[in-house]
């Protein structure tokens, strides 16, 4: 850590790590003090489709390696619209049909990024 | 007289730079991104630099890609009128304010007139906001040339200080995102000694933490969770635009609010910490002050559309400035084009005009320029925008999300970075949903560096006195601001508190 003449690597994160422990308390009494702390973290069933994205999106980041990217794009897509969004399955096809391709021409084509395989290679 | 001469010639050259067929393009691509960015809800200038931070290797050389991002974001500030007054849903945070009486306006039929002024406000304010960058900047890169490390402690201190209190309502909040920013910026190699801080064995975690993955996840991806909870309906109140020339009973009324938006946009604009949506608020703040009627204000007062448009587009321009003479960005957007700069190898600060003059004044100039295309983009060609409201978000989303899958894993081709994107995408919801405010945090991410360099390097000067950092007359003088804004902010909110207590 150093001294106040030599302040070494952990100067900062210390001084940093006493600040937000300072001010975490501050604002656990500022809350207590005004009382008010009761209100739902997700209120009536506004969880549902946030944790729905975050599932599908560890589905994609899980599956990239394997699938490779236009599987796992076209699967990405499809099971966004149809589990959160729920629009018609005509809608869900054409979108991830187009995005898909859309994506791959930008950046697997035109731009050269290396998108991963998958067992496609 | 030499100075003023050496402007000129600086912006001569810019003209030239900009004016070739690469950087028009560049410009115009900014400007229709920005534009497009800024009447999408949900998605606004931050997250989109964010999300063409991994292209910016691609386009090549730095002045292209930072008129671009330029174009971005001052292009945003133009279209984030248009979803204010149509829709009564800000297209982007600095317009939150012109829907009062934008939609009102637009109620009563007069939506033309409202689009209009707002795109002319936005073409003034924003062309005095880059004459002021012109003559503005280059002195204060030379005054800056004087600063040492105790000054830019100071300096960024101050910065992150007043972004964090003018920027939402709870201090401690805000110092909190501060603190976690500055903490997330310190994983890595120690700029100083070299010693590894806080990888957990992850050896993908010793250059540290990747500003686009952050910027990505908090930004782009926190925002789509976050937006997933309530449906976005964008609906439109009419269809058919008529009459975008203003009245000239509108021009009589709108010509001072256009004037004074302007200024306070640019002196706001120049603060560290300031930015366009603080400076659209005093905007409208001031002109229902000063108004013949305030009791219009709220029923569709089109001096509460003007003044606002104009303030955010000269304070767009005018955070350019901090940026490009000190290289301390004052807000989000420009945190991303810092970033964006020093992807390119250029390190933006007093040097920056002195040593890439073309960078400076190829930028500058295509912000003339660029303000000019952005005008026919909004003026005439509005009615071309406004059907992008119709693309529903529901799809729009799940687009955004891959955009920054692609965009984080183009940067070093590696799935790990999506995962640690995810990550953040999740702490960024948490936080939006607590009302912790992301945009100190990034701000306080990006400073981290200069920050700790530039404490640790003073300390080694003073042999260890913090005296240093109040003793030297420029450090000391910006430390007095630092503790008197503190002092005022702390008044002003005991005193809102004691007007809620009596009512």
């Amino acid at each position: 850590m150093g001294k106040l003449k030599h302040p070494g690597p952990g100067f900062l994160p210390f001084g940093l790590a006493c600040l937000l422990i300072a001010l975490a308390l501050a604002l656990i009494l500022s809350q207590w003090k005004m009382g008010n702390a009761k209100a739902p973290f997700w209120p009536e069933g506004t969880w549902r489709r946030p944790l729905l994205g975050v599932g599908v999106f560890i589905l994609y980041a899980f599956l990239i390696e394997y699938a490779g990217f236009l599987i796992t794009t076209f699967i990405f897509l499809v099971l966004w619209l149809w589990v959160i969004e729920k629009i018609n399955w005509f809608r869900i096809m054409a979108v991830s049909v187009a995005v898909t391709a859309v994506l791959y021409l930008i950046f697997g084509y035109f731009l050269e990024v290396p998108l991963p395989a998958g067992f496609l290679a | 007289m030499g100075e003023i001469l050496n402007i000129f010639q600086g912006l001569a050259d810019g003209f030239g730079i900009a004016f070739s067929l690469t950087n028009l393009t560049f410009a115009l691509i900014g400007a229709v991104l920005g534009t497009i960015v800024g009447i999408l809800p949900g998605l606004g200038p931050s997250a989109t630099i964010s999300l063409l931070l991994p292209l910016s290797f691609k386009i090549g050389s730095p002045v292209t890609s930072i008129i671009m991002m330029a174009g971005i974001f001052y292009g945003a500030m133009y279209g984030g009128s248009t979803t204010s007054i149509l829709v009564n849903i800000p297209g982007e945070a600095a317009s939150v304010v012109t829907c009062i009486d934008g939609y009102q306006m637009a109620l009563k039929g007069r939506a033309g007139p409202a689009l209009g002024m707002a795109a002319i406000g936005s073409f003034v304010a924003g062309t005095i906001g880059v004459l002021g960058l012109t003559f503005v900047a280059p002195p204060l890169a030379e005054f800056a040339l004087k600063f040492g490390p105790p000054e830019y402690f100071s300096l960024t201190l101050l910065g992150l200080v007043m972004a964090t209190l003018l920027g939402g309502d709870s201090i401690i909040k805000g110092l909190i995102m501060v603190v976690l920013g500055l903490l997330l910026g310190s994983v890595g190699l120690d700029p100083i000694s070299g010693a590894i801080r806080f990888t957990w064995g992850f050896h993908m975690l010793q250059e540290g933490i990747d500003f686009v993955t952050l910027a990505m996840g908090m930004f782009g991806i926190g925002e789509i969770f976050y937006n997933l909870e309530k449906v976005l309906k964008t609906e439109l109140v009419t269809r058919k635009i008529s009459h975008l020339w203003p009245s000239l009973k509108d021009w009589m009324d709108c010509k001072w609010p256009i004037v004074r938006g302007s200024f306070i946009g640019f002196l706001i604009g120049i603060l560290p910490g300031g930015g366009a949506v603080i400076s659209s608020l005093v905007s409208y703040a001031v002109e229902k002050r000063v108004a013949k009627n305030p009791e219009e204000f709220g029923k569709g007062a089109i001096q509460g559309v003007a003044g606002p448009e104009s303030a955010n587009n000269a304070a767009a321009s005018a955070s350019f400035i901090p940026l490009l003479t000190l290289g301390i960005p004052g807000n989000a957007a420009i945190a991303m084009i810092f970033a964006a700069l020093l992807i390119q190898g250029v390190t933006p600060g007093p040097f920056l005009i002195t040593e890439k003059p073309d960078v400076f004044w190829g930028v500058v100039a295509s912000m003339y320029i660029g303000n000019v295309m952005l005008l026919i983009l909004n003026l005439p060609m509005v009615g071309l925008w406004v059907q992008l409201l119709r693309v529903p978000y529901s799809i729009l989303a799940p687009i955004i999300i891959l955009f920054c899958c692609v965009g984080v894993f183009s940067v070093r081709n590696s799935v790990f970075d999506i995962w640690v994107m995810g990550i953040f995408g999740v702490i960024g919801y948490i936080f939006r949903k607590v009302g912790l405010e992301p945009g100190p945090l990034i701000l306080a991410f990006v400073l981290g560096p200069i920050l700790e360099r530039s404490i640790r390097q003073a300390l080694l000067m003073s042999a260890g006195s913090p005296s240093i950092f109040l003793t030297r007359p420029i450090s000391g003088a910006l430390m007095t601001a630092l503790i008197l804004f503190i002092g005022f902010q702390i008044f002003m909110n005991r005193r809102k508190r004691g007007q809620r207590e009596k009512i």
